[in-house]
């Protein structure tokens, strides 16, 4: 999967793709940091479900692309809850209880509750970042750091117009590996096609410099294409994100 | 091709203060975060497949942690401009988080926390040491921001004997990934002839 999500209007124009890209972004980390203060499993798996119901209803994503994008994230989840399991402090511990015994692993309970807990916050997170990508168009989101932000509008185009390269750099690899087949070489992935595709970007890299500087690409002041103003949703959507991560966590 | 005397392009690109960007800087650091940022999406689902395995052979997916990194060093090295590890790793890791990575917006806490730790150390040097010791603690920092980030988010229950392991692991692959691997591609560019008017 090498091209970003295809979104459609009705994903755009719901009450999540029209709130501020960095509202949401700001929302996502602050969810983020307040699921790493806590070692119980409920607070993740409820935002993780007001998260899939936000995606769902306030943004218009269609479930079935939701579940084909967290299937393989579940993976992910599965890995962390199972590290925890096994390599937890708590399994050492004498006053701990023991439930099950692999080896010379001791299993307890309380490194059970406490991979849950990972789990769902692996699986909480994974969903909020699902909804963020499939509410927010990235030019949307580079006009709001600017304009909402004020990043560096040199640093943001530029790295929005390297991100528009993405679908060139799939092709390129895709004929980067046939060159290599042609050659009788394996067709598997090798350090040689990293070497390639770094070619290749480079090259298109200083192409798109020299376009811009050719276009008096930020010689001068700016004027702005795509004004985005706050409105009523971002205040809607960031309080209502706010008070519920405080809910979540009481 | 070997230059022992600098031609004269390059010593002028060399003299270039660290802080001034050319757009041909942003463009390149910029799209070296991108590729990256694509390459991580053949990282985490090798991640996804070696780590729970990797909890019978412990600690063996640390030893490809350094992929991750490789941004924050590559692209400092190339360029030479002051916030190029931190602009290359927020890059690849915004890239990484729109193609729906599996750790969500924590990529961007990861991207930052990972490109901050080489910046403060390429900054340490005032952006004038590209020496491989240097290369190598900037990778073994980056390596550490993450050690400690994801034994935050991660592994928050995880014992203490697991977690150095764990450190060592990713200790090791930066060395190998993310220092040598940054100087061996450097090396492999310069050759294709794309780094000219660049000071790497």
């Amino acid at each position: 999967m090498l091209t970003a999500p295809d979104l459609d209007r009705r994903q755009l124009e719901s009450l999540l793709g029209r709130t501020s890209p960095v509202v949401k972004l700001g929302l996502a980390l602050a969810w983020l940091i307040g699921l790493a203060t806590t070692l119980r499993a409920g607070p993740p798996i409820g935002l993780a479900l007001v998260a899939l119901a936000a995606g769902r209803w306030l943004g218009n994503v269609p479930p079935r692309r939701l579940g084909r994008g967290l299937a393989p994230l579940a993976v992910a989840a599965l890995s962390i809850a199972l590290a925890n399991l096994l390599f937890s402090g708590s399994n050492s511990s004498p006053a701990a209880t023991e439930i099950a015994r692999l080896g010379p692993l001791r299993i307890t309970q309380e490194a059970a509750m406490a991979a849950l807990a990972l789990g769902a916050r692996v699986m909480a997170i994974v969903s909020v970042g699902a909804i963020f990508a499939q509410t927010t168009d990235p030019t949307r989101l580079v006009d709001s750091l600017v304009q909402q932000v004020r990043i560096s509008p040199r640093f943001a185009y530029g790295a929005l117009a390297a991100y528009q390269a993405v679908p060139r750099l799939a092709e390129d690899l895709a004929t980067l590996r046939q060159a290599r087949r042609i050659r009788g070489l394996a067709s598997t992935w090798h350090p040689r096609l990293l070497v390639g595709l770094l070619v290749r970007a480079i090259r298109h890299a200083d192409q798109l410099a020299l376009a811009m500087d050719a276009r008096a690409f930020d010689s001068g002041p700016r004027s702005t294409f795509r004004p985005i103003r706050w409105t009523w949703r971002d205040l809607a959507v960031g309080a209502g994100g706010r008070v519920i991560l405080g809910v979540a966590l009481r | 091709m070997t230059n022992a005397v600098p031609s004269p392009a390059t010593a002028a690109v060399a003299a270039l203060p660290a802080t001034r960007w050319r757009t041909r800087d942003i463009l390149v650091t910029a799209i070296i975060g991108v590729v990256f940022g694509v390459a991580f999406v053949a990282l985490n689902t090798a991640w996804s497949v070696i780590a729970p395995a990797s909890a019978v052979a412990p600690l063996g997916a640390f030893l490809i942690y350094g992929g991750w990194l490789v941004p924050a060093v590559l692209a400092p090295l190339i360029v030479r401009k002051r916030g190029a590890a931190l602009f290359a790793e927020l890059v690849a890791a915004g890239v990484s988080s729109l193609l729906v990575s599996p750790w969500g917006p924590d990529v961007l806490l990861s991207g930052f926390v990972q490109g901050m730790a080489a910046e403060l150390v390429f900054a340490l040097t005032l952006y004038r040491n590209w020496s491989l010791p240097v290369i190598a603690i900037a990778a073994i920092a980056s390596a550490a921001a993450a050690w400690i980030h994801d034994w935050a988010v991660y592994y928050a229950d995880i014992a203490i004997d697991v977690q150095i392991a764990r450190g060592v692991a990713m200790a090791v692959s930066a060395v190998v990934i993310v220092a040598l691997g940054s100087i061996a591609l450097v090396r492999a560019l310069r050759r294709a002839g794309v780094l000219e008017g660049f000071p790497a």
